[in-house]
Order: structure tokens, then C-alpha cells, then sequence
């Protein structure tokens, strides 16, 4: 029981419930706004009828269309806490899929720490498979390891042969990425 | 860095140099090479320019601005120079001078896209809209792509939102924006699916929703693709409005039956088919009910369209959604005020609930769906309603205590579940204390107990638990506020500190933490409990008034610093950064954002805790610094600190503190309503009203003190010190009338109500008034301010922190009243240093007339200053030797209910409030012996 809808400004005084959580950034207002200038169909955000934030995505299109990597991406998607288990990011991902779809693009791909398990077990059920792992990936701060991540990837449509999600055979750095 | 030009031309290879020291941050080299290459190539503007930039970043403004206009003057036409100057005049925030750059550089070279284009962005920058709109029609006829044409409408969109007479946006920008885009439309040249969206826009500004229709189901509205549903959100809006209520039915019908879950439609569903009820709606004789298709309009239907839907649902195996089964309940509830007695055919709520808590009562936001039909439950349900709950909660056989656990994670989240029902429905509140005691021991044991299932998890990852640690820890509060016993609060924090070792990533754990220790006054343990939330960027402005609201009042001033520059970095950064992004918004089409894009700039910008940092931020520089490592005037001009301006727009303060961010499960008439946000508010506005006058009062006696009559005249309104006796008298009677205001303020809030409890504010407001005194020539002296600061230090006496009989006891209201004595004597001390500048002079005269009475009083006062600031300090260091030495680990804290283990957490809690009054009594100690030095070479 959600309303969907478009996410605004305004949303970001009101995120705090999904935000205050270790693995979800958040962000500087240039990206927020980067994102709603150029891609605002890709930011969505769910809504409880208490009028709670449940949770958002944020995706965009790139890529090029010659090389056949015209691509949705998912750059954010984070659920509060108490909105968990119940398919919510399964639901935003579907609307990801469906707009790339719409604007032809070959499959979706997004960026995953290695450590999330959860992420990527869910990742993997709706469908999406490891296409690469980045190296050191994710910066850390507090002296820690830097962290590696799986770029995971989902062939739409228009990729019937599946050509953009075979696995590449060896880890790639993160200057190697576009 | 952006500005290179892509036509590979000499000149780029001889900057790049420069270009790649920049970017690298390395000014100082930038600076040498250009320095350089101007050696040989004068005529090289370019490179002037990139010096200036490095210049502008070494903080030498003034030399980067001249060295700019050098190059502005001659108009530049090349790449390169006018892609520097822009950045520059960007880091200057002077966007208006880009303007001028381009406006010549177009009359130059007047066929050029670019430079239209970027004169075009300028302008926006600014926000000029009319000279967008003629800037965009310009570019367009110079090259007609359909983007510059709408350029030039949305500025037209945006004159029209701005305007202040609402009669001019309807009947004249909106209107003529309306004919540009017909006239593409008619000449068949829309493109673009942002074209159809403008065009929407427009329609929709000037209400012609009929015609707004017409374009979204036309051809034109096929372009609406990017977003989903797009056409039919747009659709179902214009049905509102138009009162379609047919339409609006048939679409939301339509809708829910393709996604059952999409609570919006539901209520829309709802609020039309009462709409039809009313209006006696009936089908047509012939043909389709509506545009839209079947329509509903009598009880009987939705009955049957409500158990259709959950039918489907039971139909399902799994993965069962909410939708359903809510909207029988908030038809329930519409049925119900309606008294339409077709709600009982949906069936008992209590019933209904308690198959909703059967299906989703495993899932964590089962809490929140049911929380808002609670009220269809009638008091007497309450406990039947609970106890039919427990029926569905698999519980293992009783304990020892009498405690039965759950046996998996599903079952915890389930008995979880109703006990926060169970809070929600007033139950905990209305036990006595033995009750709560017991309630208190039961979620402690759920919690140890629920601990085992999270072993394995990660740390970034939560107990599955932690919610009975929380709830224990309200239940301690609650006794904490009924009893008035300190101990339920230490529990608490002990509580809390143990979950927090379980549980590192729980920031609710973290956020009552926080508040606790500020409630008692400890601010040193915030510090760390704030930067562990990581909160970044616009959290700054949501809930980084837990940290800055507390800071200085509770003497913790280098923290208070901090805290108040993390803010104020944020807010200065949006106000740059927003007009890039409305910039990008017009690039990229997105019309709709525009607006969204500049209320949002505006919201930050009229932040109530933007203007509450800000102006704490210069009071305590000024207690902190002035006069200390330099003079008044020094530390008032340095933050162009103006007393005759009011730099505050008391009107348009937004609240943006997110309230709610505490996790709460407390019955409805515990929650916090919009009344208490409203009184909060005002609470805020005042206080930040009488902290603002006394900012700008001492600007006033700085002015005072070193009247400007001796500067460059021109500069003397730029300094902000040009304040004259009449400014001072008008702040004086504003400050006069707030804190009246102020004192009938009587409700308990706690900032005002301790400063002006404390006489502070009436000390100052004295010692302010003192200037003014002296200037009509009459005889008033420190004398009865004297008195006063003595009354306002034996307010201070006590012990902060105290053991009494093995208990603890905190008066932490001591430290906020020591550093609002601290504050007073600044205060008075800049004042003293006025009229000692004033009566000196006077002091031969004063001799002549035989009143050497008053200079002896003087030298009194400035005695009995010295002597009333030494009895403070000796004060200060004798309550940090009695705290040093106070061993809290001897108390027993009623040590029958506390575990060795918990005690230990406690103990920890009580370390930190101890060591953190410590501290701050360190900091105003330190501050007031550094006023004291001052006294002594103030030679009254």
C-alpha cells in the first residue's frame, strides 16, 4: 500500500527515515538536483499513507547507442527500515526497467558493495547477474579497506540475444569504467 | 576546470599550464606562470584572467577583482577569457557581472549561438526573466531550434510566477506565452515531449483545464512518454479540478485494477463516489458511463469493487498486498461519517484488523498501517483488540519470571508488533509506577532474549530487538517525567548505551541519546553521537538543530562553533549551487523544475535554522574574540556585521526541522500535533528575535565607540558602522517590546523561559540602555547593573551535578545560567568601555563643576566589576574541584533492579554527563578569566 509518485525537492526535508541508515549516502544538493534536472522520470519515490517516505530510486540513461550500451542505471535505491519485506525495491525496479525499456535501451546495470549480501541476493532474484567486479570501488573513510563492487546487469528487451550481460572474465579498476 | 577551448590554437598550449595548476589546487604555481607567460605575451587576456582566479582563491580579492576588469573592460570576445571570467565571477558570487560580459560579447560578434546561448544562461543565473525572454527569441531567429523558442516562453512562465500582481500573470504573460506556443503547435512544429509539457504547464497556470485535456488526450499528448502513467496522473489532476468526478471514478477503477496497491487512487476512488452519491449521478441512457469507461456511484458497487479486490487477493499464494485490505478500512471510516450503516456490511474492524495483524502482522510496517485505523476501535475494544492479537503470536512456554519468548524472528516482529499497538492505544501510560516497572523488566527480557537471533549480523545492520530497547527506554522517560526521578533517566541512558554496544548503526538509539544528554545538559557526549549519524548536506538543515540548539547555551563553545559552521557551509553552498541546476533545468527541458528548482533555493535560504546559526555564530565570535585577541570594532566589521539592517526576513522563516525524525509510538494525544510545531516555532522566532537585537545592539555600541567620522566617508555605510544614536534607541525599544513578548510567553519552554529567569536578558537590555542614557547627558552609572550581575551570579551558585543520600542530582539550568552571566558580562564590559570613552573627556570639566563624586563612583564600579568577576571564577574553579572529585561510582543505583552488566552501562552514561559539566565548566571558566584580563586595562 504505496503511492507512487514522482520524487521533489521538497522530498529531501523529508528522507530522514530512509537516510539515517549506514549503507544509504546522502548525497550533496548538486546531485539531487543533477538528477531531477536531466533524468526526474528515473526518481521515484514511495509514500505510506501517513504520508512516511517508504523509500525511493534514482536512476538515469546512458551510454551509447552505437556501441550498444545504451543502458538504464540505477544510482540509488534505498527502503526505510520498517518498509522492508514487503517488494518495494522489487516495485522501483520494475518502474526502472520498464522506463528504459521505453527509451530502448539495451539492459540496467547498477553498483553494488561486494559486503551487501542482502542487496545482492535480491538483485540476483530479480533477475540481474554479475557482469564485472570493480576494484576498490567504494572509497572508505575511516581507514578502512577500500571496497570492491559488483557491477550487475539485467538484458532488456531489445538485447534479445543477452550479448550485454555476459560476464567479463577478469575485475576491472574504477578509472577502467565509464 | 571547463574553460578550454576546443580549436586547438597556440594560445591553449601556452595556458595549459596554468589550467593543470589550478585544477590541481596549486594557485601559487598558477600565479607564477601566468605571471610568466604575460612577461612575454602582454596582449595574452587569458592569462590575467586565470591569474585572477588563483588570486580569488588565495583569498585576495581585491587584486583578482581589479586585475578582471582590466580584462572585462576590453571586452572580450575569445573563448578562453570569457569561459575564466565567468568561473571567476562565479566563485566572486557576482553572477551579474557575466551578464555584462556576454551582453558585449554579443554585440561583438552578433551572430554567434554561443555567445547567445551563454548571455541567455546569465541572465538566468540571475533570475532577469524578461531578458531571457528576449535573449532566447534573439538566439532563436539566429538559429531556429525549437529549444531556444521555449527558452523564451518559460521565461515568460517564470515573469509570470514572479510577478507580484497576480492580474498580470493571467491576463498578460500567461496569455502571451499560451499564443507563442499555439503558434507552433498550429504550424505543426512541436518536437518534444518538454514542448508538450510547457505548453501543459501553461494551461494549467491560467486554469483553462478543459484545454489542458484536450492537449494530453490529443496527438500532442502522445509525446508524454518518459514518465510512467504520465498521461494519466495528468488526466486524473484535470478530472479534480474540473469536478469530473465520472471521469475521475472510471480512471482511479481502472487504475487500482491494474495496480491494487496504489493507495492515491484509492482515496480518489473514495472521494468521487461520494461526490456521485451526492450529486445523484446516473449513467447515461446509452453509451459508456463515462470517457473513462464504467463508473460507481452507489455504495452497493464499491462494497462489491472493495470484496472483489481482496477476493483476488485471497486468490493469491503468496506475496499478499496491503492495498486491499486498508482501503476496506478507510472505507470503513468514510462509510462510518457518513453514518452510512452499509459500513457493517464490510465487517467488525476489530475483525478486519486482526486478519490484517494474521497475514502482515511478521512484516515491521504492520505497526504503521494499523496505527492510523486505531481509531475506528472503540475504548472498550482496546484490551479485547490486544489480547485477540496475542492469540496470533507464537509464544513459547513461560519462564521462570513468567516471560514467554518468541521462537523465531517472525514471531518477535509479531509480538512486537502489539506492544507497540498496545502503546499506541494509551495502555503503557495508564499503568502506575510499579506497572511500568514491570512493563520496563518484560521488554528488557524480550530484548536480551531477541538478541540471539541477530549474532551473525553485520555491522551495518540492526537487532531485530532493538525496538523493546527503545520502547524500554519511552517507558523510563515516562517515569522520568511523572516521578521527577532522575534515576529513571539514568536507566535510560544506561538502557540506551547498551543497545547502542549491540547495535552501532541505530541511529534512534543514537537520536534519544543525543536528546537525553542535552535535556541534562551534557553536550560533550553529542558530539560524538552526531557525527556517528553521519548526517551530510541538506540533514544539516533538517536535524542539525539537535546539535546547534544546545551547544552554546551549554558552554560548550568550541563545539558550538563547529556545529554552527557545518550549517552554515551547507547554506552558503546551496545559494551558489541551485541556479547551476535551474540552468541545467532549462538545457535539459525539464520546464516543471524550474520553479521547483528556485522554491526550493528560496526555503533554504529562508531557513529558520539558517538565520538561527548565522546569528549565533557572529555572538559567539564576538563573546569569544572581541576585545580578547581583538577590538570590538576589528570583529564587527570583519562580519560586515550591520546594526541598521535586519538581515532576517521574519516573514518568510521556513520551518524545516524534521520533528519527526524521533520514533515515536505514543496514543494520539501524546503525539506532537501541528500546534506544538506551531508554538515551537514561535518559541524559536522569539528567541532568535532577542538574540538578533542584542547582535545588533553591539554592533551599535562598537559604532558608538569608534564612530567612523575619521574613515573614508564613502566606506562608512559599506563598514556597518555608521550607527547612530537613533538606530539604538529603535533596536533598544524592539528589544524592550520582544522580551515583554517574551516574558508573557508563559508556556515551558526552555531556552527563553532559563534566559529570562536567569535576568540575563534584562541585564543586558539595561547595560545596553546605557549609551543611550549617557548620551542625553544624564547621570546614570554600572551601579545598578552591578547589582544586578551579582543577582544573576547567585543564580549560578549551586551544584551542577550533586550525591545526596546515594542519589544523583543534576541542575544543569546552572550551566546555561553561567554562560548567559558570561554573555552579560561581555556585554556590560563593551558597554563600560563606551562610557569610560565618553566620560573621560568630561572628566576635567566633571572636575570644574566639583562632581568628583561620579569618578569616584566609577573607580568603584570598576572594582566592584573586578571583584564581581573574580567571585564567578572562584566559583567556576571551586565547582570543578568539587566535580573532579565527585566519585559517581559509589552510587548504588537502586541497586535491587540493576544487574551488575547494566549497571556498568549506566555508570558509563553518568561518566560522560560528568566529564562533559566538567568541560564546560572549563570553557566559561576560561572565557571569563580572559574578560577579567580585559577589566584590568580598562581604566575606568
Amino acid at each position: 500500500m504505496t503511492t507512487l509518485r514522482a520524487f521533489t525537492c521538497d522530498d529531501l526535508f523529508k528522507f530522514n527515515n530512509i537516510n539515517l541508515d549506514p549503507l544509504t549516502e546522502t548525497y550533496g544538493i548538486p546531485f539531487y538536483l543533477q538528477y531531477l534536472a536531466h533524468w526526474p522520470e528515473y526518481f521515484i519515490v514511495a509514500e505510506a499513507p501517513g504520508g512516511e517516505l517508504m523509500g525511493y530510486i534514482m536512476g538515469k540513461a546512458e551510454g551509447s547507442v552505437a556501441r550498444e550500451e545504451w543502458h538504464g542505471h540505477v544510482t540509488a535505491l534505498s527502503v526505510a527500515l520498517e518498509f522492508r519485506r514487503l517488494g518495494l525495491a522489487a516495485k522501483l525496479m520494475e518502474m526502472l526497467e520498464e522506463i528504459s525499456e521505453r527509451k530502448g535501451g539495451f539492459f540496467v546495470d547498477l553498483f553494488v558493495r561486494v559486503s551487501n549480501q542482502v542487496a545482492v541476493k535480491m538483485y540476483k532474484q530479480l533477475g540481474y547477474s554479475v557482469y564485472r567486479t570493480v576494484i576498490e570501488y567504494y572509497s572508505a573513510s575511516n581507514g578502512e579497506p577500500d571496497e570492491d563492487a559488483y557491477d550487475m546487469r539485467k538484458a532488456l528487451s531489445r538485447d534479445a540475444e543477452k550479448k550485454s550481460i555476459i560476464p567479463l572474465p577478469h575485475p576491472v579498476r574504477p578509472e577502467d569504467i565509464e | 576546470m571547463a574553460a578550454r577551448g576546443h580549436v586547438q590554437d597556440p594560445n591553449d598550449r601556452r595556458l595549459r599550464p596554468i589550467y593543470d595548476y589550478l585544477d590541481n589546487g596549486n594557485n601559487k604555481m598558477a600565479i607564477q606562470q601566468a605571471d610568466k607567460l604575460l612577461k612575454k605575451h602582454k596582449d595574452l587576456h587569458c592569462a590575467k584572467v586565470l591569474k585572477a582566479i588563483g588570486l580569488q582563491r588565495t583569498a585576495k580579492q581585491d587584486e583578482a577583482f581589479t586585475l578582471a576588469q582590466e580584462v572585462a573592460v576590453l571586452e572580450p570576445t575569445d573563448d578562453n577569457s570569457l569561459q575564466a571570467l565567468t568561473i571567476l565571477y562565479r566563485e566572486m558570487h557576482r553572477p551579474e557581472l557575466v551578464t555584462k560580459l556576454y551582453e558585449a560579447a554579443v554585440r561583438k560578434v552578433p551572430t554567434s549561438e554561443e555567445y547567445h546561448s551563454h548571455l541567455f544562461m546569465a541572465y538566468a543565473r540571475v533570475g532577469e526573466y524578461k531578458k531571457m525572454q528576449q535573449a532566447g527569441m534573439a538566439l532563436y531567429k539566429i538559429v531556429p531550434k525549437n529549444p531556444y523558442y521555449f527558452w523564451s516562453v518559460m521565461s515568460l512562465v517564470m515573469q509570470a510566477i514572479s510577478a507580484q500582481d497576480e492580474k498580470l500573470s493571467q491576463t498578460m504573460f500567461l496569455p502571451l506565452a499560451e499564443r507563442m506556443v499555439e503558434k507552433m503547435v498550429k504550424e505543426e512544429k512541436i518536437e518534444a515531449e518538454a514542448e508538450v509539457q510547457l505548453y501543459f504547464m501553461i494551461l494549467e497556470r491560467l486554469g483553462k483545464y478543459v484545454e489542458a485535456l484536450e492537449v494530453v488526450q490529443g496527438p500532442l499528448g502522445e509525446k508524454l512518454t518518459s514518465e510512467l502513467q504520465s498521461r494519466e496522473n495528468k488526466c486524473m489532476m484535470l478530472y479534480r479540478r474540473l469536478e469530473r468526478w465520472a471521469e475521475c471514478n472510471a480512471l482511479s477503477c481502472k487504475l487500482l485494477l491494474k495496480n491494487p496497491d496504489d493507495w492515491q487512487f484509492y482515496l480518489l476512488y473514495f472521494d468521487s463516489l461520494f461526490h456521485l452519491i451526492d450529486q445523484s449521478w446516473t449513467p447515461p441512457q446509452e453509451g459508456t458511463h463515462s470517457a473513462e469507461g464504467e463508473v460507481h456511484a452507489s455504495i452497493s458497487q464499491a462494497l462489491s469493487f472493495m470484496e472483489d479486490r481482496i477476493a483476488t487477493e485471497e486468490a493469491k499464494e503468496s506475496k499478499h498486498l496491503r492495498g486491499p485490505y486498508l482501503a476496506r478500512l478507510e472505507l470503513i471510516r468514510r462509510l462510518r461519517e457518513r453514518s452510512c450503516p452499509e459500513a457493517q456490511q464490510l465487517g467488525e474492524p476489530l475483525e478486519l484488523m486482526f486478519q490484517f495483524f494474521v497475514k502482515f502482522g511478521d512484516k515491521p510496517c504492520c505497526i504503521t498501517d494499523l496505527k492510523i485505523f486505531l481509531d475506528l476501535l472503540t475504548p472498550d475494544q482496546h484490551v479485547q483488540f490486544i489480547n485477540r492479537l496475542m492469540e496470533a503470536v507464537p509464544l513459547g512456554a513461560p519462564g521462570e519470571d513468567g516471560v514467554a519468548f518468541p521462537g523465531d524472528t517472525r514471531a518477535l516482529q509479531r509480538h512486537l508488533c502489539v506492544t507497540q499497538l498496545s502503546r499506541s492505544l494509551g495502555q503503557q501510560h495508564a499503568l502506575n509506577t510499579q506497572g511500568k516497572l514491570g512493563l520496563i523488566k518484560e521488554l528488557k527480557a524480550h530484548y536480551r532474549h531477541g538478541l540471539q537471533f541477530g549474532k551473525s549480523c553485520l555491522k551495518t545492520e540492526l537487532q531485530f530487538s532493538d525496538m523493546y530497547c527503545l520502547m524500554a527506554a519511552h517507558v523510563y522517560i515516562d517515569l522520568w517525567l511523572e516521578t521527577s526521578e532522575l534515576n529513571m533517566l539514568w536507566q535510560s541512558l544506561g538502557l540506551l548505551e547498551e543497545g547502542l554496544s549491540h547495535s552501532s548503526s541505530n541511529a534512534q538509539f543514537k537520536l534519544l541519546l543525543l536528546l537525553l544528554y542535552c535535556r541534562l545538559g551534557a553536550f560533550e557526549p553529542v558530539v560524538d553521537l552526531y557525527s556517528s549519524l553521519d548526517a551530510k548536506h541538506v540533514q544539516h538543515d533538517t536535524i542539525g538543530y539537535l546539535l546547534t540548539r544546545y551547544a552554546e547555551s551549554l558552554g560548550q563553545f568550541a563545539a558550538a562553533s563547529q556545529s554552527c559552521n557545518f550549517s552554515l557551509r551547507f547554506f552558503h553552498s546551496n545559494q551558489k549551487d541551485t541556479s547551476e541546476y535551474v540552468i541545467q533545468a532549462y538545457k535539459y527541458g525539464a520546464f516543471e523544475k524550474i520553479p521547483e528548482f528556485i522554491a526550493f533555493r528560496n526555503r533554504l535560504d529562508h531557513s529558520l535554522h539558517f538565520a538561527q546559526v548565522r546569528t549565533e555564530r557572529m555572538l559567539l565570535d564576538l563573546f569569544l574574540e572581541a576585545d580578547i585577541s581583538s577590538p570590538l570594532e576589528e570583529s564587527v566589521k570583519s562580519m560586515s556585521l550591520c546594526p541598521e539592517e535586519d538581515d532576517i526576513l521574519w516573514d518568510s522563516l521556513r520551518d524545516n526541522r524534521d520533528l519527526t525524525v524521533l520514533v515515536s509510538w505514543n496514543p494520539k494525544d501524546r503525539q506532537l500535533n501541528a500546534e506544538h510545531k506551531q508554538r515551537s516555532l514561535e518559541d524559536d522566532t522569539l528567541w532568535l528575535r532577542l538574540r538578533s537585537l542584542t547582535l545588533r545592539l553591539i554592533g551599535c555600541v562598537s559604532a558608538l565607540t569608534h564612530p567612523p567620522a575619521s574613515r573614508n566617508s564613502e566606506k562608512r555605510t559599506e563598514n556597518g558602522v555608521a550607527a547612530k544614536p537613533s538606530s539604538l534607541r529603535s533596536l533598544l525599544s524592539q528589544l524592550e517590546s520582544t522580551l515583554n513578548q517574551a516574558t508573557q510567553f508563559t508556556e515551558k519552554q526552555l531556552q527563553v523561559r532559563t534566559a529570562l529567569s536567569s535576568g540575563c536578558c534584562q541585564c543586558q537590555l539595561s547595560s545596553l540602555q546605557l549609551p543611550l542614557h549617557l548620551q542625553e547627558l544624564e547621570a546614570a552609572g554600572l551601579g545598578s547593573l552591578l547589582h544586578t550581575s551579582l543577582y544573576i551570579l547567585e543564580k549560578c551558585k549551586g551544584d551542577p551535578l550533586e550525591v545526596k543520600d546515594s542519589q544523583s542530582t543534576t541542575q544543569h539550568f546552572l550551566l546555561e545560567n553561567l554562560v548567559y552571566f558570561v554573555e552579560t558580562v561581555c556585554i556590560v564590559l563593551w558597554v563600560s568601555n563606551y562610557c569610560v570613552s565618553v566620560l573621560r573627556p568630561l572628566k576635567s570639566s566633571l572636575q570644574k563643576k566639583k562632581k568628583k563624586k561620579k569618578e569616584a563612583r566609577n573607580v568603584d564600579q570598576s572594582f566592584s566589576l573586578q571583584s564581581l568577576l573574580n567571585q564567578a571564577l572562584e566559583h567556576i574553579k571551586s565547582q570543578e574541584i568539587s566535580l573532579t572529585a565527585l566519585k559517581l561510582g559509589a552510587l548504588s543505583l537502586e541497586g535491587q533492579t540493576q544487574s551488575e552488566a547494566e549497571g556498568t552501562f549506566t555508570k558509563m552514561a553518568m561518566d560522560k554527563v560528568q566529564s562533559s559539566y566538567l568541560r564546560s565548566l572549563q570553557e566559561i571558566g576560561e572565557l571569563l578569566k580572559k574578560r577579567a584580563d580585559t577589566l584590568k586595562s580598562l581604566k575606568i
